[in-house]
């Protein structure tokens, strides 16, 4: 059985925070997914909040305290990300944008994301096309087709509930797929491996 | 083991007084703090070099002939020699000039530390900063071996049939020294040369030191100059003391909370945790500095970075009285005693003369003469 992991980054500033909740419910959906083609799934929640003053800290000093450093480690060696934030002014909130500017820029590449927002009124849903889904693609990310934004009319109406559970099951079908299609994750990258030969410096060669 | 200090020459904003020190002060501070470090019997000083505000250390090599034409047998050295930026050709004129001046008490230490606008005001370009390094270095390595060079690069015009004066004291160059917080190729550079490297170890976690001097000291075993341990490897260090703990935290604090790195972000608890930085008695200087070579192994040269964020000169000459009288004398009885015998000193110019010499002895001898 193929163990994976998938690395759940939530940004929700409330508590209970219903950006949180829409992060559980497309992380259990790719979970079940995942399961159901045969693979050992551990979810591994980020809960941004509990490191806001860390991420700033990071911005600041350029390296991460203990604690946000293992939390760097475990989105970037996961082999899918799950990635909600709360619209803000048509865009990511600040806390949401903080953590990915100090998430090292290659550790991404390639690396199958899931994304969501929630939001006071649906009108807010296209943030995830014009802002978050460019951000990932910058980072070199690849973000299935559909992303899933949870408006409040979603948490409330029998018939929009249901709406908003097909999306979810669809999304988390896709990031299964692209999990699935992958070899296990070999974890973050070593910052300090020499990746050239002196020879090759001296000759002004780029590494291969 | 060597000690001493070492300046980045920042103007900061005293927070606790507001008050704003003037280019010619702070110059003049950097002069003080120098004789001071002789005076209480430190070995080294070593001043950065910038070219923008707030910083006042342009010019490195007119600063320390000032300090070397004042000293006996202080050694004077940088933190860092923009390798980048700087022609490599004044560089072998600027440094060998000065060690003439100063009888050989030079050795230097090469670094990128530079941000994006300041390499266009040299003609550079920062996206070449390694490919810069390492050109550069190599030109200036032969400068000062090789009377007279033909040579053709990336970065600055050919020379032909060209000879770097004045030539390197005795025909033997600075020591040089490879600064680098963590880019592994200058860790590999500083061992592919036989160079020493000196990791900043002041705003970042250890991890990254015990990385980088581990890379370095195998490289430099795989580059045939000696073992690992035998790697020549200096590192920095932040301190703040005063006899008792508290009141060096109390003291302290405001320039923490304040300073241009790490101001306004984590606590100073926080910062003593995560970095070597030391907030704190003589004593517990001394006891976090022993700790230095249980993840750097047995090193060669300690810096102390003691004037920056606003500290006004007479608290830092303070430090150095603390410093000097307090703190060096025990670590330099510990850790000599500490240190195995395979293990050398930092070349200085008379053993760099010495084993010139002792090589060319010995040349002679297996030529038969």
């Amino acid at each position: 059985m193929t163990r994976r992991t998938l690395a759940v980054v939530s940004a929700g500033l409330g508590q209970p925070s219903s950006t949180r909740l829409l992060a559980d419910q497309l992380a259990a959906a790719t979970r079940g997914e995942l399961v159901r083609r045969g693979a050992d799934v551990e979810i591994r929640p980020v809960d941004l909040r509990e490191h806001a003053r860390d991420v700033v800290n990071h911005l600041l000093t350029g390296f991460p305290s203990p604690a946000l450093r293992e939390v760097l480690d475990t989105v970037a060696g996961a082999d899918g990300l799950v990635a909600v934030t709360p619209i803000f002014n048509a865009s990511y909130n600040g806390l949401f944008k903080s953590f990915f500017d100090v998430v090292d820029s290659d550790a991404l590449a390639d690396r199958p994301v899931l994304i969501g927002a929630t939001g006071g009124t649906a009108r807010h849903s296209l943030a995830l096309e014009h802002a978050v889904r460019p951000m990932f693609a910058y980072l070199r990310a690849l973000v299935v087709p559909t992303a899933v934004f949870a408006a409040p009319e979603d948490w409330a109406g029998e018939g929009a509930d249901a709406a908003l559970r097909t999306r979810i099951r669809r999304a988390a079908g896709e990031l299964a797929e692209q999990v699935d299609r992958r070899p296990a994750a070999a974890g973050p990258a070593d910052p300090f491996a020499l990746t050239t030969s002196f020879e090759d410096l001296l000759a002004g060669r780029d590494p291969a | 083991m060597q000690f001493g200090v070492f300046t980045v020459g920042d103007v900061t904003v005293d927070p606790t007084t507001g008050r704003l020190p003037s280019e010619h002060e702070r110059i003049k501070a950097m002069v003080a703090i120098a004789l001071k470090a002789e005076e209480v019997g430190l070995d080294v000083f070593a001043t950065g070099e910038h070219h923008n505000p707030p910083f006042v250390p342009a010019s490195p090599t007119t600063m320390l002939g000032h300090i070397a034409a004042r000293t006996e047998r202080l050694l004077l050295s940088t933190s860092t020699t923009l390798i980048t930026t700087n022609d490599p050709v004044k560089i072998a004129e600027d440094y060998a000039m000065l060690q003439h001046l100063a009888d050989g008490r030079v050795d230097l230490m090469m670094g990128r530390g530079n941000t994006g606008p300041v390499y266009p005001w040299f003609g550079q370009d920062i996206r070449n900063g390694i490919p810069l390094a390492i050109e550069n270095y190599d030109l200036l390595h032969r400068l000062w071996r090789d009377d007279v060079v033909d040579w053709k690069g990336r970065f600055r015009t050919p020379l032909q049939s060209f000879t770097s004066t004045p030539r390197p004291l005795d025909g033997v160059p600075p020591f040089v020294w490879h600064g680098s917080i963590r880019s592994p190729e200058i860790a590999e550079q500083a061992a592919y040369y036989g160079d020493g490297f000196f990791a900043n170890h002041i705003f970042w976690p250890k991890e990254h030191t015990q990385r980088m001097v581990g890379l370095y000291r195998q490289r430099f075993a795989h580059y045939g100059h000696g073992t690992p341990e035998q790697a020549i490897v200096g590192l920095g260090g932040q301190v703040f003391m005063r006899r008792n703990s508290q009141d060096a935290v109390r003291e302290f604090r405001p320039y923490f909370d304040n300073a241009p790195v790490y101001g306004h972000g984590p606590s100073l608890e926080e910062f003593t945790s995560q970095t070597p930085l030391t907030v704190g008695s003589p004593q517990q200087v001394i006891d976090r500095t022993l700790g230095f070579r249980e993840y750097a192994g047995d090193y060669q040269r300690q810096l102390f970075l003691m004037d920056h964020a606003g500290l006004p000169l007479k608290t830092v000459l303070e430090q150095l009285d603390l410093l000097g009288e307090e703190v060096v004398p025990v670590l330099r009885k510990e850790v000599d005693s500490l240190r195995p015998a395979h293990v050398p000193e930092a070349p200085t110019h008379a053993s760099l003369v010495a084993a010139r010499d002792a090589a060319a002895d010995l040349t002679g001898a297996e030529n038969g003469r």
